[in-house]
């Protein structure tokens, strides 16, 4: 708690920005996030009245399209931000003859978002089977200096990548290595607070729903409500400490299922502010979840 | 209700993608889907190479290969299409139960309407579906989430030969505007000739028209085209298994001919044929498609509309052959007819306002059930029409 409070003084200027990892699910009508009858076309505008940031999840099944992305971009306000997964072909089903192409796609598709300086972050999440091999880290590295200029995070799944060499070279390419939240399962990166860029740290809640992780369907990996003492554990121990080495951190919660992820991102919200740590922000006004 | 989510799935190239996991001969180079050894064989389909250097559909073989000389030729193997679309839509199923194949081309369509609770977003079941796909049968389908049918099959339009795209609900109107209107469905090479004509090539130009001022450039295909400019589409995707109902009845010509006395028999006997079976099975019909095989293999296709749902034959020859004047401008002898009815539905049992009317067509069906009733008691050639005694 002191160490809680002493963050706090220290953390005038600190930004945390909160919210969830995707907004377009139609069970969140049912579950009361959005009003009835809202339509999927319309979700991003209510969720932006909920919440200052969102995971764009779409841009890892599709690559980006400008005219899209605009879009999208013109449904919410000009402070809102966006962090855009980088698309599947170039994580999880590299072509090893056309990734650079695709880099350079990934780049048209999303360019609306780096002029109007709205995008918060390209996250590069890499799957389980992505290790710490030769062949892998060739390939991030190249990666690396092929979207050089965006502002970049990157997720591993693979405990290999647990090393003081990955850190040190994230470090100075200013690259964030994300921080997540997730089922303690033999093999699967850890929850680490490392700050890997002086400009952003990122934090992903998973849940931590082990039997269901590994089971092929992403309703039963992602469904989990955390309580509010593995969220004020996670401020105490790893954001505060994190928020003292960034400029701004975004933190996101990807179990969306029920709405589970709505409700925790206010709450975190609610603890963060109450922590003295960030504003009241809009959700906490918010009366259309309960 | 829910917003409607449909995915579409489309294995580009289906009878060469399944050739190419069977045969690895095929693999890296062009291939032609032919009947090789048939004297006036015509290409069935053909990979993207050929299409890339002019094969098409329908042309004769001799052409395709004086065009495209490497290509490796393939009979078409009917079965094995079918054993694939069989397999491509077992990997749907488990999503859900709404899952319609179009004929083995290729296409599934399937509704995930409601089942986010269960399996998640829309686009996480597609992808999934693509991965099983792709692992388990060798094929990398084109996918798209989208409101309705038509929206997500112009997508996989629009991203053919691979990739994806994802449209929400809302965005259809600002997806289609600046798509170019030959890749609508549904539209046919007359239709975007028409459309050229009034320069209107892309689908923005296409809403800038009103319904009245497309109905009347456009008789009886002005609604069509103001729906699917604003990618307007409620026809469901129906339950595995069950087709669209339609009834089909085809005619070979014994020799190959241009002689209109002879199309106009064999397409009279078409439409008595069609006009039999929708009265044996009390339906009527909405829609006519007529294809026509010419004898260099190219095959031209025409739909008309049926002003007022029927199972009359004199109707439906009418109507056929208001649609052949337009398809029968070739100067290379027809081979092969077909008619199909489609939109099938019960007649009405509503009186019309007009008596005259009413009476003329109240005639015309007791004529039908007469000759009905004869061809069942002494057979179907006890009683012929004129114009099909050649």
């Amino acid at each position: 708690m002191e160490k809680a409070r002493d963050s706090k003084r220290s953390l005038q200027t600190a930004r945390i920005l909160v919210g969830t990892s995707g907004y377009s699910y139609t069970e969140w009508v049912t579950a009361g996030v959005y009003a009835p009858g809202t339509k999927p076309g319309q979700m991003l505008g209510s969720y932006a009245a909920m919440f200052p940031v969102t995971e764009v999840t779409h841009t890892w099944y599709q690559m980006p399209k400008a005219d899209a992305v605009e879009r999208l971009r013109r449904q919410v306000p000009a402070e809102f931000l966006f962090s855009a997964l980088l698309t599947r072909t170039l994580t999880h089903e590299v072509d090893r003859g056309q990734w650079r192409r695709e880099v350079a796609r990934y780049r048209d598709g999303i360019a609306p978002l780096l002029q109007t300086r709205q995008l918060v972050a390209v996250l590069a999440q890499f799957g389980e089977d992505f290790d710490r091999s030769l062949e892998h880290r060739q390939y991030l590295a190249a990666l690396l200096d092929e979207l050089a200029g965006m502002p970049l995070a990157v997720e591993f799944r693979h405990d290999s990548w647990v090393h003081g060499r990955v850190s040190a070279e994230l470090e100075r390419r200013k690259v964030t290595l994300v921080s997540v939240d997730a089922p303690p399962l033999p093999g699967f990166f850890p929850s680490l607070s490392v700050v890997t860029n002086p400009e952003l740290f990122y934090v992903r809640f998973h849940g931590r729903n082990a039997p269901g992780w590994r089971s092929g369907s992403l309703v039963q990996q992602c469904t989990y409500d955390y309580r509010d003492e593995e969220l004020q554990e996670w401020i105490d121990d790893r954001i505060l400490s994190m928020a003292e080495r960034a400029r701004c951190g975004v933190v996101f919660f990807t179990n969306h299922p029920f709405g589970h992820a709505v409700r925790n991102a206010r709450r975190l919200g609610e603890l963060l502010a109450t922590a003295g740590v960030v504003e009241k922000r809009r959700w906490m006004s918010a009366a259309s979840f309960t | 209700m829910d917003e409607r989510s449909i995915v579409h799935l489309n294995v580009a190239d289906f009878a060469v993608a399944v050739e190419r996991v069977v045969d690895p001969r095929c693999k890296g180079r062009p291939v032609l889907i032919a009947p090789e050894g048939a004297v006036r064989a015509s290409v069935f389909d053909m990979s993207d190479e050929a299409f890339e250097r002019g094969v098409r559909k329908g042309m004769a073989l001799r052409c395709a290969k004086r065009l495209c000389p490497d290509a490796y030729v393939v009979p078409p193997h009917p079965e094995r299409y079918e054993r694939a679309m069989h397999e491509l839509c077992k990997r749907a199923l488990p999503y859900s139960p709404l899952v319609e194949r179009t004929d083995s081309n290729g296409h599934v369509f399937i509704d995930t309407t409601g089942t986010s609770r269960l399996f998640g977003p829309a686009y996480d079941i597609a992808w999934r579906i693509r991965k099983a796909v792709r692992t388990e049968l060798g094929f990398d389908p084109i996918w798209s989430v989208a409101p309705n049918k038509l929206v997500a099959k112009v997508a996989t339009r629009l991203v053919k030969p691979r990739g994806e795209y994802i449209i929400e609900a809302g965005e259809e109107e600002a997806f289609l505007e600046p798509v170019p209107t030959r890749l609508l469905p549904g539209l046919e090479a007359e239709d975007l000739a028409r459309l050229g004509e009034v320069g209107l090539f892309k689908v923005a130009d296409l809403r800038a028209w009103t319904l009245q001022q497309l109905e009347t450039m456009f008789p009886g295909r002005g609604r069509f085209l103001y729906e699917t400019a604003r990618g307007i589409d409620a026809s469901p995707v129906l339950p595995f298994g069950r087709r669209r109902p339609v009834v089909t009845r085809e005619y070979d010509f014994c020799g190959d001919t241009n002689e209109p006395v002879a199309l106009e028999a064999a397409l009279y006997v078409l439409a008595e044929n069609i006009g039999a079976a929708l009265r044996a099975q009390r339906l009527v019909a909405r829609r006519l498609w007529l294809f026509v095989d010419y004898s260099d293999g190219t095959r031209l296709v025409g739909q008309t509309p049926l002003e007022r749902a029927t199972a009359n034959d004199v109707l439906l020859f009418d109507a056929a052959r208001r649609r052949a004047e337009r398809l029968w401008r070739r100067r290379v002898r027809i081979r092969h007819l077909r008619l199909t009815a489609d939109r099938l539905g019960f007649p009405h049992s509503q009186m019309g306002l007009f008596q005259d009317l009413e009476g003329s067509r109240e005639r015309w069906e007791a004529l039908m059930d007469a000759l009905d009733a004869l061809r069942e008691r002494f057979g179907s050639g006890a009683v012929r029409v004129g114009r099909t005694l050649l």
